[in-house]
């Protein structure tokens, strides 16, 4: 009792002499003399394409940058905001991060991420968000504040193998475009080329909301709607029941939720709904393999899809103003032309100023030999935002539904049954 | 993995050196100078987290040292003793324990006793055999695993697909996967077992089958009423932590292998209060749980250890 209050305290004390302090210290316009700044990372963790296309910009910063020296810390996707957490709680306070969308708020609200217009000077600010898309930067900002930098991103995608299409009897010049023409390739898959034939990577642990969000919101169903949750309510809850359907009939296969991605990559999977991002390593796996191709994420009906990002935004933790002043410059790096050019070519990420891909300076060779990636660019269109969860049991909440998720789409239950009890059991968890 | 440390030979009453009587009264500083060191790291590692996870199961906090830690009473056991998800996870937990016990005790021990006739290499080379999956990491192992039981290209599933068994979904069938677990962890469990009671059974003196034999007893016989009751404290150790660690031996193959699922199907106590600490970061869930499966092992172990008293025989 006495250790809390003391600790109450003193953030008090440390709140109260922070603030003008705060207010005070602006950063350098220029940095002059040498400084280290972190970078948590998670790119570089995967033994993929991304790793290397990371350290490629990195190499590029540093040399663009000889004052500023980047220490990378690789951490894996789904652990990555567990690693900051702790670090700033073992009292090493983080730099740079990369962190996905779904921890936003609460990184804004608990972690002490800095907002950007707090930071930089608004024309400086605005000189470099000019040219990136809106919808992207409306993805980091909470109550009006930039506090995730939109860095890399992506939409679900329709992977799918033209050599089991065409064993199977299908063209695979013309790809499933909604859901029912999902379910009858996915069967043709199963029964004519007895492989499986369709999965999305929405259910394992790596995977995150947002491909199961996309899917909700591609029959208008939301998994929130304020405080309320709302993912077992009609269209959701029908979207998912197609899912289950779709097992049902065979066309959704059943194999590991957390291998679907090596299961495609080796050729036995007939389509995979998943990010962009890994579009590289696809295109390695199957180089010689198979004919892999790409399509928008198929529809419910005439209803237009709501393809959501998955990805990652950019958070500044630093409270000196010298590396704040690094912090920022290594951002501005990492989302300026040329880095989205090495981004969106070497990874398969999107490119978030647009105005590059057809500029012959930095894209416009490359989507032309790559041209199914335009199917991605499509979508930036009517990208809709994935919906974070608020509130300090956030991940609890989220847990539980995809928990019901998996339960309502491979269960034996009734699958409305499933999420509205999950529904009612989150509900109490949150704000 | 949890060390246990035991005298396998005889009870500890019998190890105490008699009561003596002397300087009852008077205390010395010097034993406890020497007994510091590990009492000061049990405290440390042991006694004051138990106290800490305590008084956080009935908080709620997320381990954010600015975040509040806002006291809510018993609402997290409430909560986790609603929930499906515990009451599965205790049941798996059970079903690991039961599942654990051919593979950690049965089987060990007629390894033990058949090969303890068998001479020179054959004896050295079998017991090799055996002991091989316990050296081996678990990481490697579940990995190895992954590798067998793969639905598309696992040997064996395809090896029993050539048998008409069909496919079988070892780890994604929610109807093999919490089996194919325990056999995993007890697979790696079983040298474990056979080389404490190959020990034992070496240990016991061979004058008393010598006598037995020379009154024409038989071998099952030697077995039944000499053997297995000199071999029975290490029985009932080896039960005792099937009983108290099994279910926390199958964790690494859990985290590596299925994550608690298809549909939390293998996820157990263990499991679940790990998940809830350090996945969706709630302090005062995973104290709960922690606190819960401690009550529930405290008497198990407190059974455990009455029962060993009490039919353990000691050859003196």
């Amino acid at each position: 009792m006495l250790r809390r209050t003391t600790l109450k305290l003193m953030a008090t004390l440390a709140s109260v002499a922070m603030t003008p302090l705060g207010a005070l210290a602006e950063m350098p316009a220029a940095i002059d003399k040498p400084v280290t700044i972190s970078f948590y990372n998670y790119n570089l963790a995967s033994a993929s394409a991304g790793a290397d296309a990371t350290r490629e910009l990195l190499a590029m910063f540093e040399k663009k940058f000889p004052n500023i020296k980047v220490e990378t810390i690789a951490v894996p996707s789904n652990e990555i905001m567990s690693r900051v957490q702790a670090d700033i709680v073992a009292g090493r306070q983080p730099d740079v991060a990369q962190l996905v969308f779904r921890d936003l708020i609460y990184i804004a609200s608990d972690l002490g991420a800095n907002a950007l217009e707090d930071m930089v000077n608004p024309e400086e600010l605005k000189a470099h968000l000019t040219g990136m898309i809106p919808q992207g930067l409306e993805l980091g900002k909470v109550d009006g504040k930039t506090y995730g930098l939109a860095y890399t991103f992506s939409t679900p995608i329709l992977y799918y193998n033209a050599d089991l299409f065409k064993q199977a009897g299908l063209d695979p010049d013309n790809p499933p475009k909604t859901w029912t023409d999902v379910d009858a390739a996915g069967r043709a898959i199963k029964e004519k080329a007895g492989k499986n034939g369709f999965f999305p990577g929405a259910y394992g642990p790596v995977d995150g909301t947002f491909v199961y969000q996309a899917i909700v919101m591609s029959n208008g169903g939301k998994v929130r709607d304020g405080n309320k949750l709302t993912f077992a309510d009609t269209n959701a809850a029908d979207a998912v029941k197609m899912l289950r359907g779709m097992v049902e009939s065979g066309a959704h296969a059943k194999i590991d939720v957390a291998s679907p991605s090596d299961t495609f990559a080796a050729g036995n999977l007939g389509m995979f709904l998943y990010t962009s991002a890994v579009y590289g390593s696809y295109k390695k796996a199957a180089k010689d393999k198979f004919d892999l191709r790409m399509a928008p994420m198929p529809s419910f009906g005439e209803k237009p899809t709501a393809p959501t990002n998955s990805g990652s935004a950019l958070y500044v933790f630093s409270k000196d103003p010298e590396k704040q002043r690094a912090a920022y410059e290594l951002l501005k790096f990492l989302t300026s032309k040329e880095a989205y050019t090495v981004i969106t070519s070497k990874i398969g990420y999107l490119p978030l100023r647009l105005d590059i891909v057809d500029d012959p300076n930095y894209l416009a060779s490359w989507v032309k030999e790559n041209p199914m990636f335009r199917a991605n660019l499509k979508q930036l269109d009517h990208l809709t935002p994935n919906i974070a969860f608020p509130g300090p049991n956030y991940r609890q909440v989220e847990k539980m539904m995809m928990d019901s998720v998996r339960e309502a789409v491979f269960g034996t239950g009734d699958p409305s049954a499933v999420l509205t009890a999950a529904q009612d059991e989150g509900q109490s968890l949150m704000p | 993995m949890t060390d246990i440390q035991a005298d396998l030979a005889r009870p500890l009453a019998l190890a105490r050196s008699p009561a003596t009587e002397r300087e009852q009264n008077v205390f010395t500083v010097l034993p406890w100078l020497y007994l510091a060191p590990a009492l000061i790291l049990l405290m440390m590692w042991t006694y004051v987290p138990l106290v800490q996870a305590f008084q956080l199961s009935f908080y709620q906090w997320n381990m954010l040292p600015t975040a509040p830690q806002r006291y809510v009473g018993l609402t997290n056991y409430q909560r986790l003793l609603a929930l499906p998800e515990m009451r599965a996870a205790l049941w798996n937990t059970l079903f690991y324990i039961l599942g654990l016990f051919p593979m950690s005790v049965v089987i060990p021990l007629f390894v033990a006793i058949w090969t303890q006739d068998l001479t020179g290499r054959a004896r050295t080379v079998y017991r090799a055999l055996i002991f091989v999956p316990m050296i081996v990491a678990p990481v490697v192992a579940a990995v190895l695993w992954r590798w067998l039981l793969n639905e598309d290209q696992g040997l064996v599933t395809l090896g029993l697909e050539q048998l008409g068994f069909g496919r079988i979904g070892f780890l994604t069938d929610p109807k093999y996967a919490l089996a194919t677990l325990t056999w995993i962890t007890g697979w790696k469990l079983i040298g474990f077992s056979t080389l404490l009671f190959s020990a034992a059974n070496a240990g016991i003196n061979p004058s008393y089958i010598e006598a037995a034999r020379i009154d024409g007893a038989t071998r099952w016989g030697i077995i039944r009423d000499l053997r297995l009751p000199l071999l029975s404290p290490t029985i009932l150790l080896l039960s005792m932590m099937t009983i108290l660690f099994g279910a926390q031996w199958s964790f690494a193959y859990i985290n590596v292998l299925t994550n608690g699922g298809p549909l939390k199907s293998t996820t157990n106590i263990f499991y679940l209060l790990w998940e809830y600490g350090f996945q969706t970061l709630s302090a005062g869930w995973s104290s709960a749980a922690g606190m819960i499966a401690f009550a529930g092992f405290a008497v198990i172990a407190a059974g455990c250890l009455w029962l060993m008293k009490r039919f353990a025989v000691y050859d003196n």
